[in-house]
């Protein structure tokens, strides 16, 4: 399987630290040499205090070029909150580090079912101009909000129209988002993106990653036992 | 940090939010309501688009695809001549803020999403260095209400004495780019101080008052459990503290709070007393606005008429 | 000054050291000899000038010569300057007639060709000698020394430097802002000391030096006095204080009748707020002064209301409403800020809970709280258990504590609790780069946290304590002291906490990753202690900026080199040192504080002073009075009564910079006046030549340090000394191309001291501006800035300018 090719997020480099370094999506001074593992990071994260998540763990691998964190379930449990953004004593920012392994993992090809679910984001901003929750997540919302939620969407409309506002989110972007989507490249990595998703299931992949995702992620967090996580499957969205 | 003297009030693009406007459109015609009431000059396009924010944290976006986006809406604003972008989301702030140094210091991103406009027939986006200035271009509509804080003193027709209410500010806002929060960023009171100016008694401290609302962006679609014990931890903490209000200033977290409160009630077995709103609402219902046709409550999952009713606005 | 009479060859000599061969073996002296003898000069050679002998003969040949300017060719000026100045002295000549040409660093050593070696010994001889065609004799410049000190500041560093000073027979004046002397040091009960596994106790250390200061003839100790100003200058400030009104005369016995009877209870900062104490009080028991004194901000009698209880009360008469403001006026030689620092405001970092939740504080304030003077008299209890009414001051006599420690523990009748789990957090706002944060160590919070959990261990050994560190810093012997805390039973913790969370019974969580063991811990703790970074005081930050002193980015008081001068302030004549230099702890404070006093002996017992450099003189006939030298970065220029511009001979540095800024050319540096500089120009220069302009400073110990490298250049390099490239003009650059240079090259210091911080971009800005205004000829001019060891890249550019110049030849 080849690689993707994401020179700005994962500019190409000897390290691991580098590359995160080098990134756009990093602050520019990040002090990712200067880390202490001191914790700070780790003891503010939500994400470590509900599941196993450490990302006082995640910066030391990356320090240590240890690329099989890429391979790690860990990266994909970040809540992109920045708690240890603002409190890193030494302006070290893991939550923009596991931005670019995100993205270096998805280049590989690795965990990528997970962006199955939200693909069809991009297609909304390039019709509409804006972005709107994906037809996977809303169905899971209806099952978990219910009619009040459902009668609310519904109404949706009305209520605009009674508030003044135009009845519904318009946006006149003259196909100009359009066009940017197209030369930066996002409708080809879509397509990369799904290609790579379909091969795996294919392949089976897919099956028993997700079984092994699952159990894991019920060991972690604990299972309350949510009707739309027993039936998620993470294959939804391909059909779009 | 930034300095409450410096927040402008003229020539304001309130930036279009996609979850505002999908689901709590009453938070922008609120704001607009209290905008209008205390003389500022913003205007609204159209032709802005989203921001990228839910597609770029769900890592659907490449950060290229991002900052060319982000200069489009630049262009937009400064082409009507309203450049200072005043957000009604956190994460639209974020990105661009964010978007907006990167533009400034990346020649070869510059470079780059310039050609594209070009190759295009954009040229009237591309984006020159130091065309907007990050600390100087970019606001949450928070801090403007912050700014106006004596003016909606002045102003408000309904006092909320009383109410004990507990700010949740958003972690886009003040954790991203921290230096450039109003306050100290390990402890924002920019919501406290505007409740307070509304009459409300903010609980100016609570415990784990900056934990993140648990959205997640990704997480409450792949880790749902996970993310709504955080949301849990959070309310556990509030109803503890006696809160019957929580006000935020970011659609996600709203979303989170208020569309899932009653699911966690289900799912938990718990019970919270508390209702929920945007803080340009609750100015907006303390200037005197009509709770349904200004500030649209009829979109909000906890319902709010027991509030209205015991505080007398219905 | 110019006698400007003759040629002067009848009364010139050159002498010509072998140097052992050193410039024997690659110079051909003899050559050089016959050359310029045949020009009618006399020149000697000698193996050794630098030996007696060697000495000898250049004072002989002077003397029966009846010589008034002499040449030496030897090694840098910067080796044997100051010895030739002196062997030419003796003799009754000027030093302004001695001119020393670099003949082994800067020409036999770099240059393996002998013929061009020669060559080049030639031109700096005889640039030496065209220079002093018409000598310019150099002043001497002598500057009385006020015999007398002030110290600022009256902690132990302050207390500890007069005590030196006094003891070393200067007299001291010790000037201390608050009513008693003391510092910090006075509030915390028992200190850390390296040698010992035991604390001592603080009181017992700093007291008898606190008596010892009130009682030394050589002290004039003035407290509740502030610094208004400094004026003058090193040898001779004028300083102002302000000595505000105590409202209690001398004639207090301290027995405290006034304090019982007074009616207003008031914060007491001395005990961080925790208890309270009258509006007239002594400082704390062991205060000296031993004499009360009345807060003007609460007595009632002094707000207009009819009281003066205190005044009924006194047996001695000492209450005195009408005392005054005074102030006082010192002439003093030299000044020691010991102004030291306060503790970081943790409420900056509200994760911690400081300011919001009761049971949250310093370790200096437990340091208060465990001292036996203090507001538990030193008993460990909660603070949300403790009321201040409980504690209001019974008696302020209280004396002196240490030995009465038992008795006071059962005395806690407010049912107030031991706290039995207490967890520190250290580095609260040191090596944190968020913004309110401090970069550095603080330095003594771990052994301060060590200290204390080791004090609580002892008292209360059933107290569970943790420690929350990221490295243990027990520096040198300390470590013996860290490990007998850990056999106390300590717990450490390695992680930095994320926050501190209140639980209704005001207990409280600390919530921290366990980095060791990768679990995160809610850790239960009674009392939460937060190890604050030690920042500058407001009284270190006001003398500052009084003093016009540098600073470093945290507002610390900036040593002139952090190993030679430890203690020298960016100004002459000013020391600093303890904690208002950098964090340190006692043991170091002290240390410091008598390395100051030395220094600030030493610059005062050096009466009258003469000044080594160099520095402008100004001629006031071309003077129009016009106000540009005034721009001095030094401030050493200024304009007396007469509207005269004079020069402050122990501020100026000799840079030059007003000689650019002078436009009439009335502002000329001793030694390096234009006609000297040109003189050495046309005497130095061949056609093809490169010539550069060196520093006096560090760029021309490194053109030396080439020499001693044994690394080479081409002989048709030229060197020129000058205090700084800030005197090379456009008409000495001119002067250069017309006399055959190829290039010119400005050989700069890097701004890495106090005084090339401030020189070095004018440097630089001159340079730019030069190249500008010379047009074509500004591509023919270049800059370096060098350091010591940067021998290689100096002579690269050296050698390729050379090398260019031989081309266009």
């Amino acid at each position: 399987m080849m690689s993707y090719v994401n020179e700005y997020d994962t500019p190409e480099c000897k390290t691991l630290a580098e590359t995160a370094k080098k990134s756009i999506r990093t602050p520019e001074s990040m002090g990712l040499d200067r880390c202490i593992q001191c914790g700070a990071c780790t003891a503010s994260c939500p994400a470590a205090r509900f599941t196993d998540y450490s990302p006082r763990q995640i910066v030391k691998k990356v320090l240590e070029n240890d690329r099989s964190v890429l391979e790690s379930e860990m990266i994909w449990s970040c809540f992109y909150c920045y708690s240890c953004n603002v409190r890193c004593p030494r302006n070290n920012s893991p939550v923009t580090i596991v931005q670019v392994l995100r993205q270096m993992a998805i280049n590989e090809g690795i965990g990528i079912e997970k962006l199955a679910y939200f693909l069809e984001i991009g297609e909304c901003l390039a019709e509409n101009g804006a972005s709107k929750v994906p037809g996977a997540g809303i169905r899971n919302m209806e099952k978990d909000l219910g009619e009040r939620w459902i009668g609310i969407k519904r109404n949706m409309e009305p209520i605009r129209s009674e508030l003044g506002l135009s009845s519904r989110d318009f946006r006149d972007t003259h196909g100009e988002v359009q066009a940017i989507l197209e030369s930066t490249g996002y409708f080809e990595r879509e397509k990369w993106i799904k290609a790579r998703i379909q091969e795996k299931k294919i392949h089976g992949f897919l099956k028993t990653d997700l079984k092994t995702d699952c159990s894991k992620n019920e060991k972690k967090s604990g299972d309350f036992g949510f009707e739309s996580d027993r039936e998620y499957t993470g294959q939804e969205a391909l059909t779009v | 940090m930034k300095a409450i003297e410096s927040i402008p009030d003229r020539k304001l693009l309130l930036f279009k939010s996609c979850m505002v406007g999908q689901e709590y459109p009453g938070v922008e015609t609120a704001t607009r309501y209290v905008f209008d009431r205390l003389g500022v000059d913003y205007c609204i396009n159209d032709e802005q688009s989203c921001c990228t924010g839910i597609g770029h944290y769900t890592d659907v976006f490449e950060g290229l695809t991002t900052t060319a986006i982000a200069a489009r809406n630049f262009a937009v604003a400064r082409k009507c001549g309203y450049p200072n972008i005043t957000c009604l989301c956190s994460t639209c702030y974020a990105i661009n803020k964010e978007a907006c140094e990167l533009l400034n210091t990346n020649t070869e991103v510059r470079d780059k999403v310039n050609s594209i406009f070009i190759e295009k027939g954009f040229d009237d986006l591309v984006y020159e260095k130091g065309d907007m200035n990050p600390r100087t271009n970019f606001y949450h509509a928070v801090e403007i209400l912050l700014s106006k804080v004596g003016k909606i003193q002045e102003e408000k027709k309904f006092d909320f004495s009383g109410i004990r209410a507990a700010a949740h500010h958003a972690c886009h806002y003040y954790k991203v780019k921290y230096l450039d929060v109003v306050g100290n960023p390990e402890n924002p009171q920019l919501i406290d101080t505007i409740a307070e100016a509304c009459g409300a008694s903010p609980v100016r401290w609570y415990e784990d008052r900056t934990l993140t609302c648990g959205m997640g962006f990704s997480q409450l679609h792949l880790n749902k459990s996970t993310s709504l014990q955080v949301t849990k931890t959070k309310l556990d903490s509030l109803q503890r503290a006696g809160v019957e209000l929580m006000i935020h200033m970011c659609p996600n977290c709203h979303i989170q709070y208020d569309r899932y409160q009653p699911v966690i009630e289900k799912e938990f077995g718990v019970e919270y007393d508390m209702v929920h709103m945007n803080i340009a609402q609750f100015v907006a219902l303390s200037l005197g606005a009509d709770p349904y046709k200004v500030c649209g409550f009829q979109t909000h999952s906890v319902p709010l008429e027991g509030f209205l009713e015991k505080t007398g606005i219905i | 000054m110019t006698d400007g009479t003759t040629d002067g060859l009848d009364k010139a000599a050159v002498f010509i050291c072998h140097c052992s061969g050193n410039i024997s073996e690659h110079v051909d002296i003899d050559a050089v000899k016959k050359t310029l003898k045949a020009e009618g000069i006399s020149v000697f050679d000698y193996e050794y000038l630098c030996s007696s002998q060697g000495q000898s003969l250049i004072k002989n040949k002077i003397l029966e010569g009846n010589l008034d300017r002499v040449v030496i060719g030897s090694c840098t000026p910067s080796k044997h300057g100051t010895l030739f100045k002196k062997c030419v002295q003796e003799t009754g000549l000027n030093r302004g007639g001695l001119e020393i040409a670099n003949l082994r660093e800067q020409c036999a050593w770099v240059h393996p060709d002998r013929t061009g070696a020669t060559e080049k010994a030639l031109s700096l001889l005889r640039a030496k000698l065209k220079r002093l065609e018409n000598i310019e004799p150099l002043e001497e410049i002598k500057v009385d020394i006020a015999q007398q000190a002030l110290v600022i500041g009256g902690g132990i560093a302050g207390i500890t430097a007069a005590l030196n000073l006094a003891d070393n027979g200067i007299s001291t004046f010790l000037v201390e802002k608050d009513s008693s002397i003391g510092g910090q040091m006075a509030k915390i009960g028992k200190i850390f000391s390296p040698d010992k596994l035991a604390e001592e106790c603080a009181m017992c250390s700093l007291s008898p030096l606190m008596n010892e200061v009130a009682a030394h003839p050589k002290i004039s100790l003035l407290t509740w006095t502030e610094i208004e100003s400094l004026s003058g200058s090193a040898g001779n400030f004028m300083v102002r204080l302000k000595k505000k009104p105590r409202y209690v005369k001398d004639s207090c016995t301290a027995c405290g009748r006034c304090s019982r009877v007074c009616p207003v209870p008031v914060e007491d900062e001395f005990n961080c707020g925790y208890m309270d104490k009258k509006a007239i009080s002594l400082r704390f028991s062991q205060s000296v002064p031993k004499i009360y004194c009345i807060d003007p901000d609460y007595c009632l009698q002094l707000n207009g209301e009819a009281c003066g209880k205190c005044a009924t009360a006194c047996k001695t008469g000492a209450i005195d409403f009408s005392q005054k403001e005074e102030i006082i006026e010192l002439n003093v030689g030299a000044v020691i800020v010991a102004t030291g620092f306060e503790e970081y405001d943790v409420s900056q970092k509200p994760q911690y809970g400081y300011g919001i939740f009761e049971n949250v504080l310093t370790q200096m304030e437990l340091a208060r709280i465990m001292g036996i003077n203090g507001p538990t008299k030193g008993e460990l209890l909660r603070i949300s258990d403790f009321s201040k009414l409980s504690n209001a001051p019974k008696s302020a006599t209280c004396t002196s504590g240490c030995e009465s420690s038992s008795d006071h523990s059962s005395d806690n009748s407010s049912g107030a609790e031991t706290p039995k789990r207490i967890v520190m957090i250290q580095c609260v706002g040191s090596r944190d780069e968020k913004e309110g944060g401090n970069r550095y160590c603080s330095r003594y919070c771990c052994m301060a946290a060590l200290k204390h959990a080791s004090l609580i261990k002892k008292k209360y050994p059933e107290t569970e304590i943790t420690i929350c560190y990221i490295d243990v810093r027990a520096f040198g012997f300390y470590e013996n002291y860290y490990r007998a805390v850990q056999e106390t039973g300590v717990n450490f913790v390695r992680g930095r906490p994320a926050e501190v969370i209140e639980k209704p019974d005001k207990s409280l969580v600390v919530r921290v990753e366990d980095t060791l063991n990768q679990k995160i811990r809610e850790l239960p703790a009674d009392l939460v202690v937060l190890s604050a970074a030690m920042v500058p005081s407001p009284g270190t930050r006001k003398i500052a900026s009084v003093l016009n002193l540098s600073q470093d980015e945290s507002g610390f008081i900036k040593e002139r080199h952090s190993k030679l001068k430890p203690v020298d302030s960016s100004l002459d004549g000013i020391f600093v040192c303890g904690t208002a230099q950098s964090p340190k702890d006692v043991t170091d404070a002290i240390a410091q504080a008598g390395l100051a006093a030395v220094r600030a002996r030493a610059f005062i017992t050096d009466s009258p002073k003469s000044l080594d450099n160099e520095i402008a003189a100004i001629n006031q006939l071309l003077c129009t009075r016009c106000g540009e030298c005034l721009k001095c970065p030094f401030n050493a220029l200024s304009l007396n009564e007469s509207g005269r511009v004079v020069l402050d001979p122990l501020i100026c540095t000799g840079c030059g910079y007003c000689t650019e800024l002078c436009k009439d050319g009335a502002v000329q540096v001793a030694g390096f006046t234009k006609s000297q500089l040109k003189a050495e120009i046309e005497g130095v220069l061949e056609e093809g030549d490169m010539l550069g302009f060196v520093n006096s400073g560090i760029a021309s110990l490194t053109c030396d340090n080439i020499g001693n490298s044994v690394l080479t250049y081409p002989s048709n390099v030229k060197l020129i000394k000058v205090p700084t490239t800030l005197v090379v003009g456009r008409d000495l650059v001119l002067h250069a191309f017309k006399h055959g240079a190829s290039s010119v090259l400005f050989v700069e210091d890097p701004p890495d001291s106090p005084r090339a911080e401030v020189i070095y971009p004018l440097t630089t800005s001159h340079f730019k501006k030069l190249k500008e205004e010379l047009g074509d000829s500004g591509s023919r001019i270049y800059f370096k800035k060098t350091y010591v060891p940067n021998t290689k890249g100096l002579a690269g550019t050296f050698t390729s300018l050379a090398r260019e110049g031989e081309m266009i030849k």
